[in-house]
């Protein structure tokens, strides 16, 4: 919110008397009112005064251009413009040779056809004061302007705005009102005071036109009134009006309702101007809206209404949507002579509602929905009717009509000093007390409060205990550290596997990424997902930023993909190696979703493979080890299966299986997937890493102090069985008489080609026997051996 | 001593034969000449039967020991020429050791993830236990029970991503407090760090970003602690002591509320055109404040006996101050070359 210090004056005297706007910002800052930034509105402007037009004549050359001679009180300076709204004896700024404008620009003399201008007379624009006055126009001001006076210090021209962050607890800081009483507790020697329009008016006629009643069926509406201005004049509001407006982030647009923003801003009350006349019926009614109910806003919406919103109507017609936003209906016009004033308190709760519901973020919903002080309505009444007169010169002495429905009173509060004590390591209950009646907080009792009506907030012996805390700041309280224990620190399993798989990855070369946990909606069909794969039923959101953020991730896969597909467009030719782990999101049933932890990577090879010792290339199996070291490190035995994915090489996926539970894939991307990102031979793996939590403590066997002896066999298998299942074979056919076993099995070669028929391959393994009581004899061996060989033939195998 | 067999002469003939032995071939060649079946030492010893018995002893103790000389040079003088032509060898195989290394080279680290878990570390230090709760949120958790009933303009705040059934991403990793206080109860120390999503998109925001939450609920806890938590968890985290401040702010679920900044870890407030600062000499790390009572209550805990103090920390913010990052979404897209090349060293494990 932008706060003017000009205006704050009209409302403060702020002790100490030379108090900076930079240190009234910090100390605002530090007690809970952001300042996020400081504008002095004068800018750069120097040597600008005001002029009187003494005369003005016809350029001789140029038709289009004037020429003003200027009276400044210190001398007559000639000066040319283009514009026309100007007359003889006017009153305009004048930024003469030399002067500096307000965006630094200097003023010199100028040639126009042959004449010479020094300086030039300025429009509102030019002096930096944007919507106030016609732009192609010079900025006439009021008859009681005296030459030579300086521009910045007329008509709060040069002006200190506060740009104020004001958290949404803190309605009653959304004004100029408002913030003289947090000044005021801040600095608790500054006195408040009443601006002149604020004072009380003697209103006491009743009102000229007959008006009927005013009814409030719903309680959301705390109380409602109007107030009557007749043969009010259409027009333009006082120049220092209009520039405190523009100040404040407000457009002037015509007197009437330039009165009602204005009250806004200096006292926080939300008010309506409308034309009396173009009231559907002399009757004004606050209710509930039906469900169902449709009602057009004055930005040209239309709005389907349910229960929880109210209407102001008239004759049974919507004329505005109570808090939120006005119907245009019922606006003012340049015709306008009888003006009829709503101000009036509606519940945060109804509107928060709806200007949530419906996105409407006027100035009156934020303002309502901060709650706004009840007490408030009664005299922002009375100064709005105020204004009406002196600046449209209305006939303002009516008195107000009014309807309440029973409305919010403050309840004392207690302060304990052990709480006190205990939040803020102080406990001077005086001093605090002190504290509290500077922000309005009276004390009515032992050690109680009674927060005034614009501070709701206040509820709770922790909100009296902020407001002193917020006061004396909380830079000087010690450090220090919790004491004993209340349980166990435990990083938790989740967090400790992470941090080993990381850790693992890392070492393995693989480098960490996060990507979005929100994809493409199209995803699942990119992967080739059937729609009754579980991973194909995404969860969806209803409110996305854009298509490509739309649907949970059901695989970590298209995150790294997307990972692969930026890195290689911003020029990187090296290997790819990235892993992420974080949560998917499952669709358990209609109702249910559950968010297993995943840890996934992808290996490619880069388009640039050269290398000194040979051209680097990697492919399944490498990816296989890297899985295959995970799950052996955390204690667990990895089962690799032929398997197959929607999205993977037909040829070239392993399921992966601990324990006897499929957690995952490793696999080589389908190739039509890869032609899709350009590349080729790109390894992946995903795995629900959840088993893995609870690492599996090893079991320790002693090295046997007696010697393995080996031996190899070379069988000729067929393409299609796999190497686990022949090692299977081998295993079955050592016969286990206890003694002497099969300590290992080491595939060490694989050969297709010369020698060997078609549909088949040649394995090769090396096996060890060993017995754990003794040194095994050589005949021993070779008997075994040769089971071993008669075995495997009997299952039909070729020995070559 | 019988004539012809002079063993001064069979010595300095070996001897002469050594010294001018190069090769392993040549030594052994030596070995057959003086030791071998046929060899010149072994026919002496031979023709020892042929001496008078008297001779006989002093001649063959005097033969054994030439025998054992000559096995003792010929071994150690191997040793030496195989020495000298492994040095050779080794020499001959010298390689380039910078060559670059075969493989993989070492992977890096995301620095949001390195962030987390270095803070959750220190906190463990700190006797906090790690919580964790779901991304995909119910309103209740998320909102209400942290006192943001729907109307409540607080909510502005936090633009939210729902799903059609209502349920949402959460905004903040706060719902895990409420969740942590009904499975635990009280006394409690916990930190919950995870992702959090807001309906937000610029150069200073992501949709999606990283937040750890802290909550301690215990008997009569003081703001000093609080204090010194965050001091304690900062200085350990960026590695030297920072000088920080806390301003008074305000969230719906603490009461009394604060902001802490700490000194500019990039100037420490000496730069006025700091691109991290902008001049400030602060930076604004974590919101926190003492646990409103209602929240307390909707955590099944009664806020007569207990009260405690929450805080929150962006981890993304934490990282880019850390290792000097500037722009937040470029840590969400998965290039590699970002983190490998723009970072350097830093980032690597
Ligand atoms: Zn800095």
């Amino acid at each position: 919110m932008l706060v003017s210090w000009e205006l704050l004056k009209n409302f403060i005297d702020i002790e100490p008397i030379d108090l900076t706007p930079e240190e009234l910002a910090e100390r605002l800052t530090f007690s809970g009112s952001e300042v996020e930034g400081i504008t002095y509105t004068a800018g750069k402007m120097r040597g600008i005064v005001a002029a009187r037009i003494d005369a003005l004549e016809q350029h001789p050359e140029e038709r289009k251009y004037s020429i003003a001679h200027l009276n400044t009180g210190t001398g007559e300076h000639v000066c040319i413009t283009s514009a026309h709204n100007m007359k003889a004896g006017d009153m305009v700024f004048y930024a003469g040779e030399g002067a500096v404008l307000p965006d630094g620009t200097e003023m010199g003399t100028r040639d126009f056809a042959g004449v010479k201008s020094y300086g030039m007379m300025l429009s509102a624009e030019e002096l930096g004061l944007h919507d106030v006055d016609d732009p192609s126009g010079l900025l006439i001001l009021p008859k009681d302007a005296r030459p030579g006076d300086n521009a910045a210090s007329l008509y709060h021209v040069g002006d200190v705005i506060f740009d104020v962050s004001i958290t949404p607890n803190r309605g009653d800081l959304l004004s100029i009102l408002g913030m003289a009483r947090e000044i005021r507790g801040l600095y608790p020697k500054s006195m408040l005071k009443v601006p002149e329009w604020m004072r009380p008016l003697k209103q006491d006629k009743e009102w000229c036109e007959n008006f009927g009643s005013i009814s409030l069926p719903d309680k959301g509406c705390l109380c409602y009134r109007l107030g009557l201005a007749t043969g009010a004049k259409m027009a333009q509001s006082p120049l220092t009006a209009k520039i405190d407006l523009a100040h404040l982030g407000m457009r002037p647009i015509v007197n009437a309702v330039d009165v009602t923003n204005y009250i806004m801003l200096m006292l926080g009350q939300p008010l309506h101007a409308f034309d009396l006349n173009t009231l559907p019926e002399r009757e004004i009614t606050v209710r509930a809206a039906h469900t169902g109910e449709h009602m057009m806003t004055l930005d040209g919406k239309d709005r389907a209404l349910t229960e929880r919103d109210m209407l102001i109507t008239s004759g049974g017609e919507a004329i505005a949507l109570a808090g939120v936003m006005g119907g245009e209906q019922t606006g003012i016009n340049d015709d306008t002579s009888t003006i009829v004033i709503e101000s009036a308190c509606f519940s945060p709760v109804r509107v928060g509602h709806t200007s949530r519901r419906l996105g409407i973020n006027s100035e009156a919903a934020f303002r309502f929905s901060r709650t706004v002080d009840p007490a408030l309505s009664r005299t922002a009444l009375m100064a709005a009717t105020t204004l009406m007169r002196d600046w449209c010169g209305a006939v303002v002495d009516y008195k107000p009509l009014s309807a309440e429905n029973e409305t919010y009173t403050p309840k004392p509060v207690k302060l304990t000093r052990k709480k006190l004590s205990t939040y803020l390591s102080w406990d001077n209950m005086n001093e605090a007390a002190k504290i509290l009646d500077g922000f309005g907080i009276v004390s009515v009792g032992e050690n109680e409060f009674m927060p005034p009506t614009w501070r709701p907030d206040i509820t709770i012996e922790e909100d009296l205990i902020e407001e002193i805390g917020r006061f004396r700041g909380y830079n000087d309280t010690p450090d220090k550290l919790p004491g004993e224990m209340p349980r166990r620190a435990d990083i938790g399993s989740s967090m400790e596997l992470a941090s080993f798989i990381r850790k693992s990855l890392m070492a393995r070369g693989y480098t960490e990424v996060v990507t979005y946990s929100f994809l493409p909606e199209d995803f699942p069909e990119k992967l080739r997902l059937s729609p009754d794969d579980i991973r194909a039923k995404t969860l969806t959101l209803a409110n996305p930023i854009s298509r490509d953020q739309m649907a949970m991730r059901t695989t970590l896969l298209p995150g790294l993909l997307m990972g692969l597909r930026t890195a290689i467009a911003s020029g990187w030719r090296e290997p790819v190696r990235i892993f992420e782990q974080g949560k998917i999101f499952l669709k358990d049933d209609e109702h249910e979703h559950i968010e297993p932890d995943h840890a996934a990577a992808i290996l490619y090879n880069g388009s640039d493979t050269r290398s000194p010792s040979g051209n680097r290339t990697e492919d399944f199996y490498s990816v296989k080890a890297d899985v295959e070291a995970l799950i052996t490190a955390r204690g667990y035995e990895a089962v690799f299966v032929a398997g197959h994915e929607p999205f993977t090489h037909a040829g070239q996926t392993a399921n992966v299986f601990v324990g006897g539970k499929n957690i995952g894939y490793v696999a080589r991307l389908k190739p039509a997937i890869e032609q899709e990102l350009d590349v080729s031979g790109v390894y992946v793996f995903e795995l629900d890493v959840s088993g893995l939590e609870q690492a599996k403590k090893p079991e320790f066997t002693p090295a046997s102090s007696f010697p393995a002896s080996f031996r190899d066999i070379s069988l000729l298998v067929s393409i299609d069985k796999s190497n686990d299942n022949v090692m299977k074979d081998i295993r079955e056919c050592v016969s286990s008489d206890g003694e002497i076993t099969l300590e290992g099995l080491r595939l060490f070669d694989v050969y297709v080609g010369k020698g060997i028929p078609e549909g088949f391959r040649s394995l090769a393994y090396s096996l060890s026997y060993r017995s754990h009581t003794r040194t095994l004899k050589d005949e021993e061996v070779e008997a075994i051996h040769n089971n071993v060989r008669e075995s495997l033939k009997q299952k039909g195998y070729v020995i070559r | 001593m019988p004539e012809g067999l002079n063993i001064n002469a069979v010595r300095a003939s070996f001897f002469e034969a050594l010294n001018s032995s190069k090769t392993l071939q040549e030594l052994d060649d030596l070995r057959i000449k003086y030791t071998g079946k046929k060899g010149d030492l072994t026919l002496l010893l031979r023709s020892l039967g042929k001496l008078p018995k008297e001779e006989r002893k002093d001649a063959g103790q005097e033969l054994n020991a030439l025998r054992d000389e000559i096995e003792l040079q010929l071994e150690q003088t191997g040793k030496k020429i195989r020495d000298s032509e492994n040095e050779q060898q080794e020499i001959h195989e010298r390689i380039d050791v910078t060559l670059p290394e075969r493989g993989r080279t070492c992977g890096a680290f995301h620095p949001v993830i390195q962030t987390m878990h270095e803070i959750a570390n220190i906190m463990q230090g700190l006797g906090y236990s790690v919580a964790t709760g779901p991304e995909k949120e119910e309103e209740f958790y998320n909102f209400e029970c942290l006192n943001m009933p729907s109307w409540h303009p607080a909510r502005d705040m936090q633009d939210t991503f729902y799903f059609p059934d209502g349920t949402l991403l959460r905004t903040h990793t706060s719902p895990v407090q409420i969740r942590a206080m009904l499975q635990y109860g009280a006394p409690l120390r916990i930190v919950c760090p995870g992702k959090v999503y807001r309906r937000d998109n610029d150069t200073t925001h992501s949709p999606m970003f990283n937040q750890m939450e802290g909550l301690l609920v215990d008997k009569d806890v003081p703001f000093s602690v609080m204090k010194g938590t965050l001091t304690e968890m900062l200085n350990a985290f960026f590695g030297r002591s920072l000088k920080s401040r806390f301003r008074a702010s305000y969230f719906p679920f603490t009461e009394t509320s604060m902001e802490l900044d700490i000194e500019c870890v990039e100037c420490s407030g000496h730069d006025e055109h700091c691109r991290v600062c902008h001049g400030t000499g602060w930076l604004e790390v974590a919101g926190m404040g003492m646990v409103h009572p209602n929240v307390i209550r909707a955590g099944k805990i009664d806020p007569d006996e207990y009260n405690g103090f929450a805080f929150g920390i962006g981890l993304d913010r934490m990282a880019m101050l850390k290792y000097g990052i500037g722009d937040l979404r470029l840590l969400f897209d998965g290039n590699i070359s970002y983190f490998m090349s723009g970072f350097g060293g830093a980032a690597k494990c």
